[in-house]
């Protein structure tokens, strides 16, 4: 069961993160009911993912499959059942071809403290079959571009977290994939750093013409970067589309009450639409134009006055919340369960999930 | 409190303060937020003590980020081995490699030359024309048997000691410091990772080991002058002692990188792999003074590679058991190291250790 955006706006053509490039039309990661079980517990629950061209959020919370799916995608780890490909190389028999065509970052480090920037990320391509030469030479452009040119010939230990970060980085580009994987690529970055890396990703997709699949934790960071996000909870797959489009799954009127609230919520409720309120700021889903008008009236009816109305215009924040609403999960943000590992609280799923594509 | 109320009334959970009255100006802001509508005429401070263009002023560099692609082909497996191969050989040697301490090459240094310390003597004894000190550091069966698997002082404080440094954190450091997520986000597969590591540390001890023997028995050949006969009848002898020292080398290998595997640091395998060479060769020795039972050396790695190499060389045994017994032990000596080391790398992720 997932939302899908089988938005019929949505052109064929996909394009790059925020950069309006048109990159490709075709999937560099296609899996078909992919499953991954370690004894009974199912990691990756008839996984169907269809992933194009351009920079995607990988999002879910701890323990929802996100690092399982990156190692078969990897093709490092076997699946149980169900076929999958990337960049049109099969998970299961061609793991090398794949690993040679990806870049991948990973959220913790991975670096050589004693070596010295440089040789690290040479080495690194060097592992991935360039000869040494070209692999030192690519070295320093790569290192260049991710704003480490003064830095290196120094060694990795004296290296400040964002510093380590851009040449985990550097040391994924240096072979020029076709598709990046980051985990977390923002991890542990201060705002400076953080929007660097942000913008380099950017760039990597928009100019650089590469796809990015981008785990994180951090809504804003993969809005940011992300024109498309895959969502994973519990091994399945809960929501894959355009940010875009999956917001306008649901569209919302945030309006702001001077008085009578509750008055005007029950109102509002009595008359067949479904009301969030924290304190003095309501958001009503919009069914039709007409809702506007059902607002007024009832704000009327109720004595409530209304200092604004406006159409919310929804964060993945947003958008995260009312899915695990619908999957029964009452949490307040995504770092309840993102960073509290999964202490959101399972409650009666208000309704169902509809289930679209 | 609820938004409902007399507005009239203190809005006891505004911005968190319990009971606060809340009077014309707070309901504005409450409403509207509280800025003045100014902020953007009004001149924000600076972390860096002036405006935003100083800021940049003062970093003074112009950085024009543009990505390059890159339109090389990539080598075929070999290549790919080749690099940690020569990243974990040359490392000892020159700087751009893995990182090994000035201690573990000084050691290294001196252990080779103390290995070579029998063709010095052989040196001295062919300059003086010394035909007795000759006889006892020329080649023969011993000195042969004795460059590689005498114990004193080779296999009790040089190659013990270099292997434990060169396995110390060869392959826990990849667990420690997550390169192996380096690894194996490549397109190299665990067996090229484990054999070519493997190898990196055989080459080595081999060099010291059997390297160092044919330097000895070629130098002192040479040396001393001896003709073809001498080395058609000493080959064969130098031959098992090379292939003893080879087997030597794959035991020193095999044990250190499979407690190197077993670990999260240097320390641990290196004292480990002392424990077990010099540890099980006390305790079997104190066993056969006390009860005069060689069997015991059978868990000794190092007494079964002697008593193996021993009848390689042709020399007299020093064990009451049969030299099969003691390849056997051997073989499964060797078998439960591979299997730990395999095991142990399969389990090494790119995740997440």
């Amino acid at each position: 069961m997932a939302y899908e955006t089988n938005n019929h706006t949505i052109k064929d053509r996909i394009y790059g993160a925020k950069g309006g490039e048109v990159v490709s039309d075709q999937y560099v990661i296609e899996t078909n009911d992919l499953v991954k079980s370690y004894g009974p517990h199912i990691a990756l629950d008839s996984l169907s993912l269809k992933v194009k061209a351009g920079a995607t959020g990988l999002l879910g919370p701890n323990g929802a499959g996100k690092s399982t799916l990156i190692k078969t995608l990897l093709g490092l780890i076997g699946v149980t059942s169900g076929e999958g490909k990337v960049l049109g190389f099969n998970i299961r028999t061609e793991g090398e071809n794949i690993r040679s065509k990806i870049g991948y970052l990973p959220e913790y480090e991975c670096l050589n403290p004693g070596l010295e920037a440089i040789h690290q990320v040479a080495y690194s391509g060097e592992l991935i079959g360039m000869n040494p030469t070209s692999a030192m030479q690519r070295a320093h452009e790569v290192l260049e571009y991710v704003g480490m040119r003064d830095q290196r010939y120094r060694k990795i230990e004296t290296f400040s977290t964002g510093m380590a970060q851009a040449t985990k980085l550097a040391c994924s580009i240096i072979h020029d994939p076709e598709l990046i994987i980051t985990d977390e690529p923002s991890n542990g970055l201060d705002s400076r750093a953080r929007e660097f890396m942000l913008k380099t990703l950017q760039q990597i997709v928009g100019e650089g013409g590469r796809s990015l699949l981008m785990a994180s934790h951090l809504m804003g960071d993969v809005e940011k970067v992300c024109d498309r996000i895959v969502m994973l909870h519990k091994g399945r797959l809960i929501a894959q589309g355009r940010i875009e489009d999956l917001k306008s799954i649901e569209q919302e009127i945030e309006i702001h009450v001077w008085g009578h609230a509750s008055e005007l919520e029950r109102e509002l409720q009595n008359s067949g639409y479904e009301v969030r309120r924290t304190g003095r700021v309501m958001r009503v889903v919009r069914q039709d134009e007409s809702t506007y008008a059902a607002i007024i009236e009832c704000a009327a009816k109720s004595g409530a006055q209304l200092r604004r109305m406006n159409d919310h215009e929804p964060s993945l924040e947003d958008l995260f919340i009312v899915i695990m609403e619908r999957l029964g999960y009452s949490v307040k943000s995504s770092a309840e369960l993102f960073q509290v590992g999964g202490s959101g609280s399972k409650v009666d799923a208000p309704f169902e999930l509809k289930e679209v594509g | 409190m609820e938004a409902d109320e007399n507005p009239n009334l203190p809005d006891a959970e505004f911005l968190g303060q319990t009971g606060a009255k809340v009077e014309g100006q707070t309901r504005l802001e409450a409403a509207y937020g509280s800025g003045d509508g100014d902020e953007q005429s009004i001149p924000s401070a600076s972390v860096a003590g002036g405006t935003k263009q100083h800021e940049q002023a003062h970093l003074g560099t112009v950085f024009d980020q543009s990505y390059q692609s890159w339109g090389g082909s990539l080598n075929p497996r070999w290549a790919r081995n080749w690099a940690i191969l020569r990243h974990h050989v040359y490392g000892l040697f020159s700087k751009g490699h893995r990182p090994y301490g000035i201690a573990t090459k000084l050691i290294l240094f001196a252990a080779f030359l103390i290995s070579l310390g029998d063709l010095g003597m052989s040196f001295i004894s062919a300059i003086f024309s010394e035909t007795e000190m000759h006889r006892v550091f020329g080649v023969s069966k011993d000195n042969l048997y004795g460059h590689v698997l005498g114990f004193w002082p080779r296999n009790a404080i040089c190659f013990p000691i270099i292997a434990a440094l060169l396995i110390g954190g060869i392959i826990s450091e990849d667990r420690t410091h997550g390169t192996s997520a380096i690894y194996f986000s490549r397109p190299l597969n665990r067996i090229d990772y484990t054999a070519m590591k493997f190898l990196s540390v055989a080459i080595v001890l081999f060099m010291l080991i059997v390297g160092t023997l044919g330097i000895y028995y070629t130098g002192d050949i040479l040396m001393q002058g001896e003709g073809w006969a001498f080395f058609l009848d000493t080959l064969p002898i130098f031959l098992g002692a090379a292939l003893a020292g080879t087997i030597l080398v794959f035991t020193y290998s095999s044990i250190g990188l499979a407690l190197s595997s077993v670990s999260r640091g240097k320390f641990f395998p290196a004292v480990a792999l002392l424990g077990i060479f010099l540890g099980m060769k006390l305790i079997a020795f104190l066993i056969y003074v006390l009860f005069e039972r060689s069997v015991l050396y059978l868990l000794s790695p190092y007494d079964c590679v002697a008593h193996v190499g021993q009848a390689l060389v042709g020399t007299t045994s020093t064990y009451d058991h049969p030299w099969t017994w003691s390849l056997m032990s051997l073989v499964v000596i060797n078998a439960i190291a591979l299997y730990i080391l395999a095991s142990r790398v399969s389990s090494m992720e790119v995740t997440r250790e």
